[in-house]
């Protein structure tokens, strides 16, 4: 007989040791609020879907878009832009919940593990895809203003500061602008690859685990 | 759903709670961890409770749902814990039964099984609980021959750590 097989008949005795709760305590327990991390993956989900795009409602940044829209002459492609980007996130947030439902804990543990990465892999394309945009956005609103005279009043409208010529003052704004998308993009990726990180690291660790057995 | 059900249900949960209390004394490490989890395993039991058919006992089923809660679920309660005096159940071993070299055996022996990783933890757990590799391997989802694989390496393990 092996090590474990002692062990074995230890632990199928261990009934009377083990605590007991009434009908009463499990009949609470089933009312009580999940803290899952499927229901914490769904919630930080949606607010990434959502978070991007509450940008959008802020009224200054919202007067801003709308001026660039229809003050220049790369408004078609501003619009053709967004329209684009809508339909990407719809496509985003189907897929999202098509792979959402198919999680189950009647699976077996892979298959569960597989398909939690899986619903979570869709929100990271889709972090990816919009600070793409974003930078997107930001590089061309650089690139109108540096090529597109009409551009400078839109974003100064006060007078051109003494000592500077307008071609100055269009490289400055256009280089800011390019600063601005590098360093946004980078605090927002950063902030989520750390949130997303801790939020699986220990499902990522237990799934890698199952999948070196099958080797 | 209907009151029934709820009866039914926690019916059947009270007459099987050692397993899901197994389940929680081999994954946590503290009374408020081991209550958390429980809670946990409960509520997952219960959501999924509508699509259990029958077709296997209700133990069957439980465990399903308890290790894949304790494994893939489950994140650790954030609430402050006093440690010191839990003495937890799986270290109870009753003196009268067993001669001292069995009884430090057993020890130690359920203190390794707690460092294992959660995955290894779920085929020991499996195993004590009398399952064959069949179900061991269908529960973990991985193939029988690695299920077996697996475990003859957990035994070596466990072997190395009682004879140093």
């Amino acid at each position: 007989m092996d090590e474990l097989d002692i062990l074995k008949k230890d632990w199928q005795k261990k009934g009377e040791e083990l605590p007991k709760l009434s009908y009463n305590d499990i009949y609470k327990m089933i009312w009580k609020k999940s803290s899952s991390s499927v229901k914490w993956i769904f919630i930080i989900s949606i607010l990434e879907f959502i978070l991007p795009n509450l940008l959008l409602l802020i009224p200054s940044v919202r007067t801003h878009q709308i001026e660039i829209y229809y003050s220049n002459n790369s408004k078609h492609l501003f619009l053709w832009l967004t329209i684009f980007q809508y339909i990407v996130i719809f496509y985003f947030i189907y897929q999202f919940y098509k792979r959402y439902k198919e999680i189950s804990v009647l699976d077996d543990a892979k298959t569960l593990m597989k398909n939690i990465l899986r619903t979570r892999k869709t929100v990271k394309h889709y972090i990816i895809f919009s600070l793409s945009m974003i930078f997107l956005t930001m590089l061309l609103m650089a690139a109108s203003v540096y090529f597109n005279p009409d551009m400078l009043s839109v974003f100064y409208k006060t007078d051109i500061p003494d000592g500077l010529t307008e071609e100055e003052l269009r490289t400055m704004l256009a280089i800011g602008f390019v600063i601005i998308s590098i360093v946004m993009t980078s605090i927002i990726g950063l902030i989520y690859f750390l949130l997303y990180g801790l939020l699986i690291r220990k499902l990522n660790k237990n799934y890698k685990e199952l999948k070196r057995m099958e080797i | 759903m209907s009151k029934d059900l709820e009866h039914v249900f926690v019916t059947e949960l009270q007459n099987n709670q050692n397993i899901v209390h197994k389940v929680c004394s081999l994954y946590t490490n503290d009374r408020d961890a081991h209550n958390d989890l429980f809670q946990e395993i409960t509520i997952q039991l219960w959501k999924a409770y509508p699509k259990f058919r029958g077709d296997s006992k209700f133990s069957t089923w439980m465990y399903r749902v308890a290790l894949n809660t304790a494994i893939t679920l489950y994140r650790k309660s954030k609430r402050k814990v006093n440690t010191q005096n839990y003495d937890s159940i799986i270290y109870k071993i009753k003196a009268d039964e067993y001669d001292e070299t069995q009884e430090l055996q057993l020890k130690l022996m359920y203190t390794a099984v707690k460092q294992l990783g959660d995955i290894d933890k779920a085929l020991v757990f499996l195993y004590l609980e009398d399952k064959n590799y069949t179900e061991i391997s269908e529960t973990l989802g991985i193939s029988e021959v690695n299920a077996r694989v697996k475990m003859n390496r957990i035994k070596t393990k466990l072997k190395t750590i009682l004879n140093p």
